[in-house]
């Protein structure tokens, strides 16, 4: 009976874990095996080339800057939504007339495709025409007039926004239903002992909205990183470099220079970062558990 | 006195992030709506406030009727109602089996579909253009559904098991002692009270299908599968942009899923986050 049970559990899972073997976990194999070769979409004959792209990724200067940028990129845009989401939660904390109506409509940046996103800030930041820059017209800075994707001293932070647009109100809801899951009775009793709200706040809230912000921010950190759409689409990488960033790198490597050997030896360095961060992230969480 | 001075104070903060949030995070929709009403002259004066007369329907004729967005917004829809259907059969027999059975390495499995998150895709979509190659499914919309379903098979699997696990296994086993197969458990008990994570999990494949670019981009290469997303970044990096048509074919690709978002929008967030909040 219970081997029964156990075997209709696996049969039940295996059609998933195919499909993810036969389009992840293969291609990720395979894709490591290309970064340790010459393969070139336009050239026929493929060489084993050892560690020679790894090599010539040492010495790649757009390869350093592109890593600098992702690595900026993540920790801020992961930080600040981390910092807004939680205020937009405590904001919707509270019972005040409207607020159901603006935690309904609030997580509509997150649903709508990032190409749309992408087009409405590029419009927004067009010189003259664009939203921002008759704002700040009408406000006496004309000088600020530019397109704000097209200048390399602030393309970079203005990509930063469009993340923080897509995902602080989805960081608030969760964090928001977070804290609704805390007992009422805690806070009732730390009010009886004399408890100010921000001794509250950190002794009640935090911990208890703990493995929310940890799933949020570790799931977060891995898709900012390997996040492609947002630079690719808005700026390409543009302008000079400005605003590189690994997985855009390894794109052009591959569909725009053919040299998908390349291309994949420096997404197996950004696997290896990420593989990084992941185990001492677990290693991390397991030695808060156990204290 | 200092109790009541307090609450407005809380009020007032509350109400100022509200509007600093509706500012940023909604403007920016409102403004492409009502740009996309909008002549291109009247755009191009740089006013926010235009006279009655510059608004038209125009952009909108043009791309659904000289332009060939239509094709791209049914090809869209056909792959992302595909890719949202397999993804449901896939996740839910999967989450059904690691919530309800006994599974020999079960965490092994659910911490290695979760670390599947971190597989850079740009990575991941070298060898699997290789492989839709050899298949011979290049440029078809099971090519492009194989290549997405990977995108929303994980995450959907993690959410619906948090979903699944928060329904009382006493039901089950009740159903089980009177004689109900694992099938009719799925039937009568899983699928009706996991409705609502399978709704958001149906919801979450859809608007993540609609939404991709990268697998597109490499698989698809022609009109027979380009979608709604490539097209309008094309529009929009043209040489000369139209704005006004720009924003009205960015406007008619963010309607279904402001549509479909006005049906789950109650569930999402407890969908979403049924993983990570464990009553």
């Amino acid at each position: 009976m219970m081997t029964a049970r156990k075997q209709q559990g696996i049969l039940l899972i295996l059609p998933a874990l195919v499909v993810m073997g036969v389009f992840t976990v293969y291609p990720l194999l395979e894709g490591i095996r290309i970064a340790f070769t010459n393969k070139h979409f336009l050239k026929e004959g493929v060489e084993f080339v050892g560690l020679q792209n790894f090599i010539r990724l040492m010495s790649d200067e757009i390869f350093w800057i592109s890593l600098y940028h992702s690595v900026t990129l993540t920790v801020v845009v992961v930080f600040l939504q981390f910092l807004f989401g939680l205020i937009l939660a405590w904001a919707m904390t509270q019972n005040l007339p409207g607020m159901s109506w603006f935690k309904s409509i609030i997580m509509a940046s997150w649903v709508i495709p990032v190409a749309a996103t992408v087009i409405m800030f590029k419009f927004m930041a067009q010189p003259d025409i664009g939203l921002i820059n008759i704002v700040f017209k009408t406000m006496g800075f004309e000088e600020l007039n530019r397109y704000w994707l097209g200048d390399p001293e602030v393309a970079l932070a203005f990509i930063m926004l469009l993340h923080l647009w897509r995902n602080v109100p989805f960081y608030g809801v969760a964090f928001l239903a977070a804290m609704q899951a805390i007992p009422k009775s805690y806070y009732e009793a730390a009010e009886i002992d004399g408890a100010g709200a921000w001794h509250r706040f950190w002794y009640i809230t935090l911990p208890g909205i703990r493995n929310m912000v940890i799933v949020m921010v570790t799931i977060h950190v891995l898709w900012t990183f390997n996040n492609f759409d947002f630079v690719y689409l808005a700026t390409g990488g543009g302008p000079v470099n400005a605003t590189d960033v690994l997985p855009v790198y390894v794109y052009r490597q591959c569909w725009n220079s053919y040299t998908i050997g390349y291309g994949a030896s420096i997404g197996t360095v950004m696997l290896l970062l990420l593989m990084l961060y992941f185990i001492v992230f677990i290693k991390l969480s397991e030695r808060d558990d156990i204290s | 006195m200092s109790k009541a001075r307090h609450k407005i104070g809380v009020a007032i903060s509350a109400y100022t992030i509200v509007l600093i949030s509706m500012a940023f995070f909604i403007l920016p929709l409102l403004w492409i709506i009502y740009c996309s009403f909008r002549t291109q002259a009247s755009i191009f004066t740089g006013k926010v406030i235009a006279p009655l007369h510059e608004f038209t329907l125009e952009n909108y004729t043009t791309i659904l009727s000289v332009t060939d967005y239509p094709t791209y917004f049914m090809n869209s829809f056909k792959i992302a109602t595909v890719v949202s259907l397999l993804a449901l059969i896939f996740s839910i027999a999967g989450a059904y089996g690691l919530s309800r059975f006994k599974i020999k390495g079960k965490n092994a499995i659910i911490l290695g579909i979760f670390s599947t998150q971190m597989f850079p895709q740009v990575l991941l979509i070298i060898p699997m253009y290789l492989i839709v190659f050899s298949l011979q499914m290049l440029d078809t919309v099971i090519g492009v559904v194989l290549g997405q379903l990977i995108l929303v098979l994980p995450f959907s699997i993690w959410m619906l098991k948090g979903y699944f696990d928060n329904i009382p296994v006493d039901i089950d086993d009740s159903a089980r002692i009177d004689g109900c197969n694992i099938f009719q458990r799925l039937l009568y008990i899983i699928l009706p009270l996991g409705a609502p994570g399978i709704m958001v999990a149906g919801f979450f494949s859809f608007v993540v299908s609609w939404g991709d670019y990268l697998i597109v981009s490499v698989i698809s290469q022609s009109q027979r599968t380009a979608t709604a997303t490539l097209v309008i970044q094309r529009l929009s990096s043209a040489l000369l942009i139209r704005w006004g048509q720009v924003a009205a074919a960015a406007v008619l690709t963010i309607v279904p899923t402001i549509i479909l978002f006005s049906f789950v929008q109650k569930r999402l967030v407890e969908g979403l986050t049924a993983g990570a909040v464990k009553e």
